[in-house]
């Protein structure tokens, strides 16, 4: 055995030359890779194949700087070209009316207030994984947190336009901001729907702050990767345009290092870093709470029934959660199998760690359907246990249905091992749970108001294809700019991921039995002599 | 208000200033020196050589050109020039008119197109009468004569010389201020772009010319003088049956010209029921006037006569019958009314006892009654009639109720309601059984006091059809060389049989008078373009006689700048009757030589009291004396043949007349998008079924059937009637079936008045002709028996602004009792003490009906700065001093100021929609079309909800609950909106800022009435129906999708859809109707029931100027209020303890609609009360009335224990029951009915 000093073995590490101290006989005999170890006392690998630094480094900056994977601008141009002519429906209904949607005095909302509340969901899993498990020290999250992070902007992104679009005159929704003017009038600051604007704004930019300064230090990466290329006459890959002279790499390194803000990796960019990003984790973390229980303030406060529920702001929260987890699962399951080397950053231990905070929050949002019922049949009051009952059994039933299924029912497979590490299963259940709770937005708003107070004055809300244009068209949005984010920015926090990868341990190489020790946390697997593996593996 | 005295006729010489008199004075010599005379200046008044200077100067060539055209013109009819006196004749006058469009046209004159009647003209300069003040607008009298006989008089809001609306005459004695749908709606008639605008003749090569109404009069006389010689033979004239002095006076010279001429009095929809009745019974035809009043008349039966709707008494009927109907305290009465009828009818819906019954049994109905009834009367002379009727056969049949009969009949025969009833027939029966209804009447004592006779006029009392049917023989023996219509449209309207269409094509020379276009003037060889009656001169005969003026309000606005005007149908009958083309036609003429005999002494001064007041003094006819003849109505019955049930294979139809009215009005959109009685569909006449019948012939709706399962929710899909074909008497129309409780079993009911094809952009193909199946002569009446129905191939779309046709047992809501029950429980109140908050507060008789007798009154954790008495639900509660003002250096607003609010009385409110009208013609609100309504977007501001309770087949009750913004004290609108475009005014107003309204429509979704409405599109400002850019090729890209209307038959496409940037704006002629105190909202804005805000403020300002402390009572009234012919609506200052609406407030029966959600709305409903016979109800609504108030504990919860009112029994009893209840909504037979077939609910 040769003698190599801890000192330079961690330099070597951190070089990205040596790995770390895990090797490929840790590997769990039943799945094959560790990641889903049942032994408490032992820490599954969140990195798997004992890559280098190095190798992570490659690897991922590799996804924004080697040629796209064939299929990428197919899919861009695909969902691209949804969205273009989603703007152009939006455009119609701006030049025309509202009533290009099905809406009618009865039914004041529909869709338009269904997809807002269904993005602003989908909004919460980006800052729940990076500021509430940040604080909860859940270090799995690093895995995840950047796209879903990208999600959440994206989906704010889709979710500011409807309540933008929905106003019957688009071109005066300025008027909902508390501007100065002579006039003195102000915004009713008793409106929820103000309330809202506030929320969102804030969400926005605060999950926007978030996720930027998080890259700033993988920015760097990029632009420090391309400048090095540049500087030893590499190929810096293609030339942008045939007869125009710049290289991919001169703009790499240009916009890069724009948006890298100057950061050099020094110990105090370090820790200025850290401090910032634990005091925006602390900001965020009650706008995860906040935002939802805002939005569902605008059915709260009201006086319909089926909206007049005190429950909503933590059933919807819940909610959200529930379907924002969904969604970044139905991306990040494709991705990992289209992107070389993604499973070994995102193993099956974080898609089991999302499958059963789905499992838990279905079951809330379960119990919250079910309270529902019994406050309105405990309330005595008639509209309110008839617009209850209305869901299940009127007209819009299977609206209703479809939500029950999906919401509750669907995410009771996570209860079976098998279904929850089998990435089709959870697939399949992510795009149930995201149909489901579009339709929990649709149940709760239409069938309320559809059949309010006044038997006279019943109706029914019908889409029309402008309706239906105009949602397509948010998700061509959210899918072209998640396709333009895998393609060109640092799709996973590799500063944080090296942090909790087995070569950032500060432990020196091998079977020195220190291992277990409390060092770095969960920063690697214990590495623990031959007697411990038989124990594991005997499971 | 103040402005209504004024009258363009009443020059106020005395007033002007001193320097102004002498040229006054000129201007009235030169007014009645010579009519012709028209000046629009001093110079031009005195004929100055320096205006005539000015004059050729100006305008040398376009005048000499059109000089020189129309003596061409005069020439070509062989007439010379220079006739009518003075300078100039004609030419002068044209000349002069000319000038008026050019000065207009050069901006020298403030209103274009708005003038004054030629003969007190005024120019709109500094000359103006004082009393026009540039904003404000005039009120000028008028009358209107109803299509279907009869007349309103009416007070016309001008602003500016544009009429803008149309008021009841409070003068008038048929309207005393209200005012019915039709005459409200009449002056969208006169700004319908689709108007006759000039005169066409058709001619064989070169197809349709437009001529000028010179050439027109030109060729009519010299075509006209050939008859001359005949004395008439060949020639024919259809007219329509308006009830006019003045034009039965031009008739009359019409008739002596040429004696021998056909005159048919037309008017399609009447029948000869009544006329033949009374002169069977009376021995001349009479008018029937209603005369009801609280203390004479009890009872009242109508056999199919909707004597509160769509008739010419129906004001005075509303207004009377109202009365006798109203219940103010435990100790008032009010009365009884039973209604026998075929389908559900203003009229039916007040009934305290309906019997359905098809139209041909109803005349068996009528003959047992009268068995019944007469012996035990004893009156002398009846005897002949008692054996008659024991000698008609009358074929039994389960479906006449002889409880319901003998019961009623005993109410009859009462002695404490001897000469206190009364009997009224319908269209449906023949003459002997109104004559029988007469009869009874006189031995009932009634005649006299609760109706009265005033004499007909034979041509009202001629048979329209009849003659219309010797006049197609003729037409058909080619006897018949010139038809002339005037104000008829018999090519649409005569009866199926005639093929009136071809006749009418056989016919050589052809003219159609009309003001709206239609089939007729589409089809003759000369279509002439009338004048509106708000642009002419004229004048009316209500049915109790009173003769009152028509003056016009505007000048023709389709009427050449030069040349003759277009005639009023007075002007042209009498143009008829004059021998020349240059006879002067002057309706104001006209109409002064005919009244200088009525009027007598000092005409003058008569006559402008006349035109001032809108009706002539002295002229309602006293009611005549008459006697029945009971041996005539013996004879008449003795032939009556009476039909047996009607069956599956032999229908009975009954015809009606529907919002359109005989067709006449069915380009006036706002009478389209009004709901029909009782179906609340719009833009529609499906041919009406029961239920049960439907089923038995495979005529349900479709979603009702179980092939078609529940997937009209994700396509929009309305609701599908289905198409069947009817055939009667040889005659077959295809047209939509729909259902309709309360209909007679085996009877169809089919409304006239829909299906135009030739009518204008609103009209056009809505709807379905049913005249096809009218028979003619003979029959007389408005129903038939042997109809049948067989399904066709086909669906058609039904728009109804609501689908839900229960109440879902949420009785709250419409509250209703039986008289008894509020007699005894009325006075009490009950004390509610709430446990938790320690408040105490009281419930009324009302109230106790509600929620809030048995839930706890809910408290705003917001102060309210205009209202401190918090979570006080009782709305009388309002002038109480606040609980707590120690802390309060001001009192609460509500204390000072005036406070608006608004009570609705559902007992008298009968449905009839006038209150939608005014409001549409006030408020500016814009129609939207079939589809839009179809999709729940109608515009109504005030809105009448119509609810059923009872068995679907046979309903308890119709409910009627008009809904307009309540104005909440605690609007759930206000705390929503995001941009404070709806906040709260410190009059208790709950505003709406359309200019900082950006649609959110929060407020729409947080308004518990569901009266917010949003302007989706922009219907407003583009016009209805109207043309875009690419019209013709977007139509080839999207097929066929129902258009605007669901007509197909001018857009295809539903123009709404367009970019408004694309489509016609609203043209100029309907902006003019538009009232210029009210925005027009564009598309995007939320907009609702302002209390005419409008009106308040307008009062505001008059006060303020006449130094009044506040706005008196009574000053002004909504405009729902004020047309609202059962005074239903009550208007004005709660604050003011004096005021009628604060005594309303305060009465027993009012409550707040949904009261229990903090709301405290402004305006508050008022309980139905209902006046059965107790003989005629079964023990447990009997029942009912010792406890009315059992409200279950547990709201439909069987797991709460009975207490004291749960103990009652149950659900055995027939659906009277006003309370929550689960097991009445599961009984409810209307309940799932109306989710299954209007396709709203679902699985079967």
């Amino acid at each position: 055995m040769t003698t190599v000093p801890p000192d330079q073995v961690m330099a070597q590490r951190l070089a990205g030359i040596a790995r770390g101290p895990v090797a490929g006989r840790d590997l769990d005999p039943v799945t094959g890779d560790g990641t889903l170890l049942d032994d408490p006392a032992v820490r599954p690998p969140l990195v798997l194949n004992n890559r280098t630094f190095g190798e992570v480094t490659d690897i991922i900056c590799g996804y924004a700087e080697n040629p796209a994977p064939r299929w990428w601008l197919p899919a861009l141009m695909f969902f691209g070209s949804i969205a273009g002519l989603g703007g152009m429906f939006i455009g119609y209904l701006v030049i025309t009316g509202i009533g290009t949607w099905g809406l009618n005095n009865q039914v004041d909302w529909a869709w338009d207030i269904t997809n807002f509340v269904f993005w602003i969901g989908i909004g919460h899993a980006g800052t729940l994984i990076s500021a509430v498990l940040c604080l909860l020290k859940q270090k799995w999250r690093t895995a995840v947190n950047r796209s879903a992070e990208a999600m959440t902007i994206f989906a704010v992104i889709c979710a500011a336009t409807f309540p933008g679009i929905h106003v019957g005159r688009q071109w005066m929704a300025w008027m909902l901001l508390p501007l100065p003017n002579s006039n003195n009038i102000w915004p009713n600051f008793r409106s929820p729907l103000l309330w809202d604007v506030f929320a969102i704004s804030t969400y926005g930019t605060v999950s926007l702050l978030f996720w930027y300064m998080g890259m700033i230090p993988d920015l760097a990466t990029l632009r420090d990767r391309a400048d090095r290329r540049l500087r030893r006459q590499v190929e810096g890959g293609p030339i942008l345009l045939p007869f125009v002279p710049i290289r991919t790499d001169k703009i790499r390194a240009f916009v890069y290092g724009f948006l890298a803000l100057g950061w050099r990796f020094s110990g105090r960019h370090w820790h200025r870093y850290e401090a910032a990003y634990l005091v925006l984790a602390g900001i965020s973390t009650p706008l995860v709470l906040s935002v939802h229980s805002i939005v569902s303030f605008d059915f709260a406060t009201s006086i319909l029934p089926g909206w007049h529920t005190t429950i909503f702001p933590p059933y919807f929260v819940a909610g959200a959660i529930f379907g924002g987890f969904a969604m970044v699962l139905m991306l990040l399951i494709p991705a990992r199998e289209l992107y070389p080397h993604m499973k070994d950053f995102l193993t099956l231990r974080h898609l089991e760690n999302m499958a059963k905070i789905i499992l838990v929050t279905g079951m809330i949002v379960g119990f919250a359907y079910s309270m529902e019922f019994f406050i309105a049949w405990y309330s005595g009051n008639d509209y309110e246990l008839y617009a209850f009952k209305n869901r299940a059994a009127g007209p819009y039933w299977w609206a209703y249905w479809t939500m029950i299924s999906c919401n509750v029912l669907s995410p009771q497979v996570f209860w079976v091992r098998r279904f929850r590490t089998s990435p089709f299963i959870i697939f399949l259940v992510s795009l149930a749970v995201t149909i489901g709770m579009w339709f929990e937005r649709f149940v709760i708003i239409v069938t309320s108001l559809h059949r309010a107070f006044l038997p006279a004055e019943w109706g029914m809300f019908h889409p029309t294809p402008v309706d239906i244009a105009i949602f397509t068209a948010s998700v061509g949005v959210f899918v072209t700019l998640f396709l333009l984010f895998m393609r060109f920015l640092p799709v996973f926090a590799i500063a944080e991921l090296k942090a909790v990868m087995p070569a950032a341990s500060p432990h020196p190489h091998g079977h020195d039995g220190h291992g277990g020790d409390g060092h770095a946390a969960g920063a690697a697997p214990h590495n623990g002599h031959a007697p411990s593996l038989p124990a594991k593996g005997a499971h | 208000m103040s402005q209504i005295d004024q009258c363009p006729s009443t020059t106020k010489g005395e007033k002007k200033r001193a320097g102004k008199a002498e040229l006054s004075a000129m201007a009235r010599a030169a007014g009645t020196v010579n009519g012709n005379r028209v000046w629009r200046s001093v110079d031009e008044l005195a004929d100055t050589s320096e205006f005539r200077d000015f004059l050729e100067r100006e305008f040398p060539a376009g005048a000499s050109e059109l000089d020189r055209a129309t003596r061409e013109d005069a020439a070509m009819a062989g007439v010379g020039a220079g006739v009518g006196g003075g300078v100039g004749g004609e030419t002068r006058r044209d000349f002069i008119k000319l000038m008026g469009a050019s000065i207009a046209l050069a901006g020298a004159a403030t209103i274009p197109g708005c003038r004054r009647p030629d003969h007190k003209i005024m120019p709109y300069s500094k000359d103006v009468p004082e009393e026009v003040i540039p904003g404000k607008p005039l009120f000028y009298a008028t009358s209107f004569a109803r299509p279907d006989g009869g007349a309103e008089g009416l007070l016309v809001e001008t602003h500016e010389g544009r009429p803008t609306k149309l008021e009841g005459n409070p003068l008038h004695p048929i309207n005393r201020g209200k005012v019915s749908t039709w005459a409200l709606a009449s002056i969208m008639g006169l700004y319908d772009p689709d108007r006759l605008k000039m005169v066409i003749e058709s001619t064989l090569h070169e197809g349709k010319v437009g001529r000028s109404e010179q050439a027109f009069r030109a060729a009519a006389s010299s075509h006209l003088k050939q008859y001359d010689a005949t004395g008439g033979e060949g020639l024919a004239i259809i007219a329509s049956k308006k009830s006019s002095p003045s034009r039965e006076a031009a008739r009359q010279q019409v008739l002596a010209r040429w004696p021998k001429a056909t005159w048919v009095a037309y008017a399609p929809a009447q029948t000869t029921g009544p006329a033949e009745g009374t002169r069977l019974a009376f021995g001349s035809p009479m008018n029937e006037v209603l005369n009801m009043t609280r203390e004479h008349t009890r009872v009242i039966l109508s056999l199919d006569r909707d004597f509160l709707h769509k008739e010419p008494g129906e004001i005075p009927n509303a207004i009377s019958f109202a009365a006798t109907r109203l219940v103010l305290t435990t100790a008032d009465d009010m009365s009884r009314l039973y209604v026998v009828e075929s389908g559900y009818t203003v009229t039916g819906g007040q009934a305290d006892h309906r019997l359905r019954l098809a139209p041909s049994r109803i005349t068996a109905l009528a003959v047992e009654l009268a068995r019944f009834l007469l012996p035990k009367v004893h009156e002398p002379g009846a005897e002949d009639l008692i054996g008659a009727l024991a000698g008609v056969a009358v074929p039994a049949g389960a479906d006449i109720d002889r409880h319901f009969l003998e019961e009623c009949a005993k109410d009859l025969l009462a002695p404490e309601n001897r000469g206190k009833t009364l009997i009224v027939v319908g269209p449906s029966q023949p003459a002997e059984v109104h004559a029988l209804a007469c009869a009874l009447n006189a031995a009932l004592d009634n005649i006299g006091k609760s109706v009265s006779y005033s004499p007909m006029s034979e041509e009202s009392a001629a048979p329209s059809l009849a003659a219309l049917e010797t006049l197609a023989a003729k037409i058909g023996a080619g006897q018949i060389s010139t038809l002339v219509c005037i104000d008829t449209n018999p090519v649409y309207d005569a009866p199926g049989h005639l093929n009136f269409g071809e006749l009418f094509a056989k016919v050589p020379t052809t003219i159609a008078h009309n003001v709206e276009l239609n089939e007729t003037n589409n089809a003759a060889t000369w279509s002439v373009n009338a004048a509106h009656y708000l642009e002419s001169w004229g004048d009316t005969q209500a049915i109790d006689g009173t003769i009152a003026p028509v003056q016009p309000m505007i000048a023709p606005l389709y009427g050449p700048a030069v040349g003759l005007q277009p005639m009023s149908d007075l002007e042209f009958i009498t143009f008829l009757a004059s021998a020349d083309v240059a006879a002067r036609i002057d309706g104001y003429e006209i109409v002064r030589a005919n009244w200088r005999r009525t009027l007598g002494t000092n005409f003058d001064r008569s006559w402008r009291r006349a035109l001032h007041d809108g009706v002539a003094p002295g002229t309602g006819a006293a009611a005549q004396a008459v006697s029945v003849n009971y041996g005539a109505v013996g004879a008449g019955v003795s032939g009556l043949k009476v039909a047996g049930v009607p069956s599956a294979a032999a229908l009975d139809v009954a015809f009606v007349i529907g919002n359109p009215g005989d067709g006449r009005y069915a380009n006036v959109a706002w009478l389209q998008e009004l709901p029909e009685v009782g179906t609340r569909t719009v833009w529609d006449n499906p041919v009406l079924l029961s239920p049960a019948t439907a089923v038995e012939l495979g005529l349900e709706p479709e979603a009702f059937t179980v092939e078609n399962p529940s997937n009209v929710y994700t396509e929009p899909k309305y609701p599908q009637a289905r198409m069947a074909e009817i055939t009667l008497g040889g005659q077959s129309v295809k047209a939509a079936v729909w259902i309709m409780p309360g209909m007679a079993d085996h009877t169809l009911l089919m409304t006239l008045g829909y299906g135009r094809t030739v009518a204008g952009r609103v009209a056009d193909g809505v709807g379905f002709n049913l005249y096809g199946l009218r028979r003619g002569a003979g029959e007389g009446s408005r129903s038939a028996s042997g109809a049948t129905i067989a399904p066709v191939a086909g669906s058609h779309m039904i728009a109804s602004t609501q689908n839900h046709w229960t109440m879902e047992g949420r009785t709250s809501i419409v509250r209703a009792v039986d008289l008894p029950a509020f007699k005894k429980f009325g006075d009490e109140v009950q004390k509610h003490t709430d446990e938790f908050y320690g408040r105490e507060s009281q419930l009324n008789f009302a109230e106790r009906l509600g929620e809030l007798s048995h839930t706890p009154p809910n408290a705003s954790i917001y102060e309210n700065p205009y209202n401190r008495s918090i979570g006080d639900p009782d709305p009388a509660n309002v002038q109480k001093p606040p609980d707590d003002n120690i802390h309060q250096p001001t009192p609460p607003l509500y204390l000072v100021g005036q406070q608006w609010g608004m009570t609705i009385d559902q007992t008298t409110c009968n449905g009839c929609g006038a209150c939608t009208i005014a409001c549409y013609s006030e408020n500016n609100i814009p129609v939207v079309g079939k589809k839009e309504v179809a999709k729940g977007r109608e515009m109504a501001w005030i809105r009448v909800d119509r609810y059923f309770t009872g068995d679907v087949e046979n309903p308890q009750a119709m409910l009627h609950q008009p809904v307009l913004c309540v104005h909440c004290e605690n609007a759930p609108c206000e705390t929503v909106c995001p941009v404070n475009a709806t906040v709260h005014g410190p009059e208790g107003i709950n505003y709406m800022t359309y200019n900082r309204c950006i649609g959110t429509r929060y407020c729409a979704n947080n308004c518990p009435y569901k009266v917010r409405r949003f302007n989706f599109f922009d219907y407003g400002v583009t016009k209805f129906n109207g043309d875009y850019l690419g019209h013709d090729l977007l139509e080839q890209v999207v097929p066929n999708t129902g258009g605007i209307t669901g007509s197909g038959a001018h857009n295809k496409i539903n123009p709404n859809l367009i970019p408004p940037r694309l489509r016609e704006k609203l043209d100029e002629i309907s902006r003019m109707q538009k009232n210029p105190d009210v925005t027009v909202r564009s598309r995007g804005v939320m907009e609702k029931c302002s209390y005419c805000i409008q009106r308040i403020n307008g009062a505001k300002i008059e006060t303020k100027l006449q130094n009044l402390k506040g706005i008196p009572e009574g000053f002004f009234q909504t405009a729902c209020q004020q047309a609202c012919p059962s005074n239903s609506i009550v208007f004005g200052d709660i604050r003011n303890p004096d005021s009628a609406v604060s005594k309303m407030r305060g009465n027993a029966r009012s409550y707040a609609l949904l009261g229990y959600l903090n709301t405290r709305p402004r305006t508050s409903h008022m309980v139905r009360v209902m006046n059965p016979n107790p003989k005629l109800v079964d023990e447990a609504r009997r029942h009912s009335w010792e406890n009315p108030f059992h409200h279950e504990p547990g709201h439909g919860d069987p797991g709460h224990g009975p207490d004291s009112h749960g103990a009652e029994p149950r659900p055995s009893e027939p659906g009277h029951t006003f309370r929550f209840d689960k097991h009445r909504r599961a009984e409810d037979g209307g309940y799932a009915l109306s989710l299954n077939v209007l396709g709203a609910g679902g699985r079967a």
